[in-house]
Formats: C-alpha cells, sequence, structure tokens
C-alpha cells in the first residue's frame, strides 16, 4: 500500500439501523460503496452488501485435517519405530491414547492456519501501522465509504446529498 | 400469516398413530411368546423403549427450562412443542410403573441383584455376592421404586405447572412478565432436580442391569443421549407441522440455532463416550473393562454402529452451515440420530440383561459357576492356561458370570484384594485380574484382548456359550425390535399431538414473542436473501 493516494469520502452514523436504511437506499441510487465500517459485526449487513460467504472455513478444515494427519501420524511413528514406550502394559500402537492428542493437534492446526491466513489476506502483520478512517469507527460510529479519486464535482456533490438525506451524523473526506 | 392458530389432531393422524400403537403391541406380543423363560427379549424391550421415550419427555423439559432460566427469546415459537413433549413424563410414569411392578413381584430378572432364586446379599448363603452385598442399601426394590417412579413423579409436576404457567399466560390482555417470572421459578428449580435426580434414575433403570461395574461418566452420557433423542424429535416434529401448514412463522433462523443444537451436542455426546472409554481402557481394571469387553467382542455391529449413527454422520453432515438451515437436510440427519440414540440405548441395555438372563438361569439350574465355565482348571498350569484364555479373548467374559460366586466358593476373598486374587489357587479371581502385577509378560495380549482387537477372532471360543451367540434382539434389533420402538414412538406422538391440540400453537402473550419471529442468526447463505423476505 503507498501512502495516501486514495481519496475517501465517509459518512459516520450513530446507529446500525440507519446504516443498514442508508445501504439499502445507496443501493437503490446505484452508488458504489468502497467499504463499511462497524464496531462490531452487525446481522443482516453483508447480504444487503452482496458480500460472498467467506471461504476462510473451507481453509478450516484443510488445515485440522492436515493437524489429525500430523498429529497421528507422528505419534503413531514416535511410538511405533522412532522410540518404542509401553505405558501400562498398552500395546505401542494405542489408538484410544492418540486421540485426544490427535483433536488437540486438530484445533491448533485449525485456529493457528485461520489466523495466519486470515491476516495475510488482510495484510496485517506485526509493525503494520494501524490505517484507519476515523478512530471512532472501532468506537461507536458506523461508516459507509466511496473512493471518490477520480470522481467528478458532481458525483461528490451526489454523494454529499445521499449522506445528508440518509441523516448522517458527520461527512468528512480523507486520503489514505 | 396467523399466529393464533391451534393444532387439530385429525381423524386420519389418530389412526395412524393407533395402528401404530397396534403394531408395537402386536410385536411386544411376540417377542414374549418367542422368548426364554424370563421373556428377556420382551422385558428389554420395554425397559429400552420406556426409558428412552421418557427421557426424550424429560429432556424436552430439561432444554426448556434451561433457556427460559437464561432468557432464551428465540424459541418462543416453538416452545409449545417441548411443553407438549414433557408432558408425556406421565405416561412414562406408567411404562416405568410396569418395570417396578416387575422388581417387586419378580416377573422379569433384568436386574440381577433383584435375583429371588439365591439370597446373593446373605453372607451365609452358597451364592453369596459380596459386591452386591455393598451394594445392598442402594440397589434394592424399595430405592428403584423410588428412583424412578417417584423422581418421574416429581419432574412431571414440575413440567405440569410450567405448561401451566405459559398456559395461563395466553389469558393475559397484554404481554408483561407476571407469566414469565412465574415460569421462570419453574424452570429454574427444576434444573437442579434434573441434574441430581436423572443421575440417580440412569442408575436405577439403566446402568445396575449390570451391578457389579460402575462408571462414573455413565449418567452424564446417558443424559445426552436422551437430550439428542429430543433434540433430533423435535426437529422430525417441526418440520411435520411445517409440511401440515402449522407453524408457518418457524423458518430456517431457528431451524440453524436448533441444528447447532443438534450438532453440538452431539459432539458432546461423543466427547462423553470417548471418556468413559478412555479412562475404562487406561485403567484396564477388570471389573470395568468387562462391559467394554463384552460389547466389542460380541456386539461389534452394535458397538461401531453407535459411532457411525451418533458421532460420524451428524458430525460430517452438520459441519457446514447452509445443511442445518436445510429442512431436508436437517430432517434426515434428526432421522438418523433419533434412531442412533434409540441404538445407544439398545447397546446399553441388551447385552447386560442378556447376561443377568443367563446367569439367573444357571442359578435356577444349579449349575452356575461350575463346570460351564471351566475354562481353566486350578493348579500349576493355570499361569499358562490364563494366558490361552486371554488370546482367545474370552477371559473377560467368563469373568462377570461368575466372579461373585466362584469367589465364594475359593473363600470368598476374591473381590476384596487384587494381590490376593492372582494367587494361582482362585482361578476365576486370577483371570479378572490377569492384567495384575504377576504377569507383565502378558499384559499387551491382555490389553489386546479387553480392547484394541476385541472384535475379531472370537468365534472359535464362544461356541459353548449360546449366552454370546448370535441372536436377533440382542446382537442387533430385530424387526420386532423395529415394530415395539414404532409403537412407542406411536403412543408418544398420539399423546403430544393430543396435549399440542389443546392450547394455541404460540405464547401469544409471551414477552419475547416479538424477539423470536424476528430471530436471524446473521448468517449469510447464497441466495437465501429472497426466502428470508418471504418468511
Amino acid at each position: 500500500m503507498s501512502a495516501e493516494n486514495t481519496k475517501v469520502l465517509y459518512g459516520l452514523y450513530n446507529d446500525e439501523e440507519d446504516l443498514k436504511g442508508a445501504v439499502k437506499t445507496a443501493n437503490a441510487a446505484h452508488l458504489d460503496i468502497m467499504d463499511v465500517f462497524t464496531p462490531f459485526p452487525v446481522h443482516g449487513l453483508d447480504p444487503i452488501l452482496g458480500l460472498k460467504e467467506s471461504r476462510l472455513h473451507y481453509l478450516g478444515f484443510i488445515y485440522g485435517a492436515i493437524g489429525a494427519s500430523f498429529g497421528f501420524l507422528a505419534m503413531t511413528w514416535i511410538f511405533t519405530s522412532d522410540w518404542p514406550t509401553m505405558y501400562g502394559g498398552k500395546p505401542y500402537w494405542s489408538v484410544p491414547a492418540f486421540i485426544p492428542i490427535t483433536f488437540e493437534m486438530t484445533v491448533l492446526f485449525a485456529a493457528w492456519g485461520m489466523t495466519i491466513t486470515f491476516y495475510t489476506i488482510c495484510g496485517m502483520w506485526p509493525g503494520v501501522k494501524a490505517n484507519s478512517l476515523d478512530l471512532r469507527i472501532t468506537d461507536d460510529k458506523f461508516c459507509i465509504a466511496f473512493d471518490v479519486t477520480s470522481a467528478s464535482d458532481s458525483t461528490v456533490d451526489n454523494l454529499k446529498g445521499f449522506f445528508k438525506n440518509t441523516q448522517a451524523d458527520e461527512v468528512n473526506v480523507k486520503m489514505m | 400469516m396467523n399466529l393464533n392458530t391451534q393444532f387439530i389432531f385429525e381423524k386420519k393422524t389418530r389412526t395412524i398413530l393407533i395402528s401404530g400403537i397396534v403394531l408395537g403391541a402386536v410385536c411386544l406380543g411376540l417377542t414374549f411368546f418367542n422368548d426364554d423363560e424370563y421373556h428377556t427379549r420382551f422385558w428389554t424391550n420395554w425397559l429400552h423403549n420406556s426409558v428412552y421415550f421418557t427421557g426424550i419427555a424429560f429432556m424436552s423439559m430439561f432444554f426448556l427450562s434451561a433457556q427460559i432460566t437464561a432468557f432464551a427469546g428465540w424459541n418462543t415459537v416453538v416452545r409449545r412443542v417441548w411443553e407438549a413433549m414433557s408432558q408425556f413424563m406421565w405416561v412414562g410414569l406408567i411404562l416405568m410403573g410396569v418395570i417396578v411392578l416387575g422388581v417387586w413381584g419378580h416377573f422379569h430378572h433384568l436386574y440381577h441383584w433383584n435375583n429371588p432364586d439365591v439370597n446373593i446379599t446373605d453372607p451365609e448363603a452358597p451364592h453369596f455376592d459380596r459386591v452386591l452385598a455393598g451394594k445392598k442399601s442402594f440397589l434394592n426394590p424399595i430405592w428403584f421404586t423410588v428412583g424412578t417412579v417417584g423422581f418421574l413423579l416429581v419432574w412431571y409436576y414440575w413440567a405440569k405447572n410450567l405448561r401451566q404457567a405459559s398456559v395461563d399466560q395466553d389469558t393475559m390482555e397484554t404481554s408483561d412478565f407476571k407469566y414469565y417470572k412465574k415460569q421462570r421459578k419453574w424452570a429454574a428449580s427444576f434444573l437442579p432436580l434434573c441434574g441430581f435426580l436423572s443421575t440417580v434414575f440412569l442408575w436405577q433403570s439403566v446402568m445396575s442391569i449390570e451391578p457389579h461395574w460402575y462408571s462414573t461418566m455413565f449418567a452424564w452420557y446417558s443424559m445426552v443421549s436422551m437430550w439428542l433423542g429430543a433434540i433430533s424429535l423435535t426437529v422430525i416434529l417441526i418440520i411435520y407441522l411445517k409440511s401440515l401448514g402449522y407453524l408457518d412463522y418457524v423458518n430456517f433462523n431457528h431451524l440453524h440455532d436448533i441444528g447447532k443444537f443438534l450438532f453440538g451436542i452431539s459432539v458432546f455426546w461423543t466427547y462423553l463416550w470417548f471418556d468413559q472409554f478412555m479412562l475404562i481402557w487406561y485403567a484396564n481394571n477388570g471389573e470395568e473393562t468387562i462391559y467394554f469387553n463384552e460389547r466389542m467382542t460380541h456386539y461389534p455391529v452394535l458397538f461401531w454402529g453407535n459411532l457411525l449413527l451418533n458421532f460420524v454422520t451428524p458430525f460430517l453432515i452438520l459441519m457446514r452451515n447452509d445443511t442445518k438451515r436445510k429442512f431436508g437436510t436437517m430432517f434426515f440427519v434428526a432421522c438418523i440420530v433419533f434412531f442412533g440414540h434409540w441404538w445407544d440405548y439398545f447397546y446399553m441395555i441388551k447385552p447386560g440383561a442378556r447376561i443377568a438372563a443367563h446367569e439367573a438361569t444357571e442359578l435356577a439350574e444349579g449349575k452356575h459357576g461350575g463346570e460351564s465355565h471351566s475354562a481353566i482348571a486350578p493348579g500349576s498350569d493355570a499361569k499358562h492356561e490364563m494366558a490361552a484364555v486371554a488370546e482367545n479373548h474370552d477371559s473377560a467374559s467368563h469373568v462377570e458370570s461368575i466372579n461373585h460366586d466362584e469367589a465364594a466358593h475359593a473363600g470368598g476373598d476374591t473381590m476384596v484384594s487384587k494381590s490376593e486374587s492372582t494367587t494361582m489357587e482362585e482361578p476365576a479371581g486370577g483371570t479378572e485380574h490377569a492384567e495384575g502385577v504377576n504377569h507383565e509378560g502378558e499384559k499387551p495380549v491382555e490389553a489386546e484382548a479387553s480392547t484394541e482387537h476385541g472384535g475379531e477372532g472370537h468365534a472359535e471360543g464362544d461356541h459353548k456359550d449360546d449366552s454370546k451367540a448370535f441372536k436377533l434382539g440382542y446382537t442387533i434389533p430385530g424387526l420386532e425390535e423395529i415394530g415395539v420402538m414404532l409403537g412407542f414412538l406411536s403412543l408418544f406422538l398420539f399423546f403430544f399431538f393430543n396435549q399440542l391440540s389443546k392450547v394455541s400453537l404460540v405464547p401469544m402473550r409471551d414477552p419475547y414473542l416479538e424477539e423470536s419471529l424476528h430471530h436471524d442468526t446473521g448468517t449469510l447463505i447464497e441466495g437465501e436473501g429472497a426466502g428470508q423476505e418471504h418468511h
């Protein structure tokens, strides 16, 4: 991300229901929303925005399957060939004893795999500077943002009119 | 969309359900007249279905109480279904009452501790059983009566009052919390009653079929099994009612939440099942492993089928988000899980009751503990033979049937101390504790015999003992068992529809009705938006 070459026009709302109403109005007027920011997940917002279902959980399943196989096969190798050890008179290859650890490995791989994937997609790495439109959208404001970098004045006026009509609390412009 | 509808119990449905009950009665009759001298198959079928369907009613009450206590609002539109289901406990009282009468009158031999032929708790008697003597203060007819019908009476009283508070709510002019608070009192006070008493109920009616065996996980595990029966039957009934045109306002958001319960509790059930199995497998204590050894060796279809039906199927199908929101898929999974937990109770009850009946027969014939079990002769070769027994995978199954009175023959000390029992003079006790300190070298063999490979290669050793052989109605459910299940299900549904038709299908004055009508799980499924508007 190179710095500050996108001009963003955004409006802040006080309530998630106002926001949902405004997004519907924008859809009806065929306005091209860049993004919407909310302090918490708002039920029913995704279908209005036309977002597709995340594919992250497919990866989660694959990571989990890898973790399960890895855990189980690793224990099989360790306890039968690498370092055979007898516990409580059980056979070397004691499947019931492996199950809890297999389960833990499944959870570990799925959780870490999905977290790392998600952070990679979002470009969030240690040391990345928070590039927030407005800090209040992490607190109590609901925001609709438009990309107006190459927009004409009439388009910008049109968008400002939209914010006014939908009772936006505040309208700002920011380079980011 | 008219909210204030009343369910009409049509004559056609009535006729079908009554035919179902008749079918069940005929199948019960078939098992009764075509049975051993104790009518074990008949009585196990009766107990199995009574416990399962009573448990479903009981766990509907629990589910409802837990949700009312937690201020859950999403479920108001389906609350009347659970209320009607919970009222079946009244019928369950009668069904379990028959078992109680059988205990007092010795009509059946489901419970070895209640054997009338020999006084096994009398130290002077030839068949003295030290373990059962120790448990006598709990395993006796009086406690059995209290622990089954007594507790059911208490639960039914609570279920009746909770429903009454909900029905009274309909008479209010406007919604307020007056009757809701009343419901909360009944619901919250039911939870401890449910938690503590269900444990005793299940110990008495199911676990005491194998009175020498015990597991602290058992009540948890079997209670959750009932719960899944209740959840899956709820799904089936909701979808059925919707297909008749009722419950129009119940949409896939409500279904999704019940589906999450069905999925989550199925995983929880597996967790408990595995906990019980692994702790017993790890400790490898003869009097505990006997339970699983018996089932894995002689009932492999029950054992593995249980996991397939109740874990693998719901886990893999309901893992996805959208399968929980499709009526067809949910109906399919609910049918499997409903049958699966019926199967689970079959698995818990049948093998144990078969052993109890076998023991009763042998005791009555006076040959118990003698020739029929002379797999090991006392003497200098005992150690060698013991290994042989361990290898033919049959050691533990002999133990259950002989340990107590062999112990008596050998001086009654076998159960007292493990170190004593491993001395070679006591063959039966020695077998039981063959995994004890004296036989380091044989440990892996023994462990495999009792757990890992118990399912295979056992047939050769079992020809003598017909109580282990394949038999429909024990090894797997026979056609009669399916018929009996349909009969009890029809009885349940008859009572359920009858109760449901008495009041409005929706508690119109419930303070959470609006929340429930507009319930939204916030789940995004492509192409569903239009449907959501429609509902």
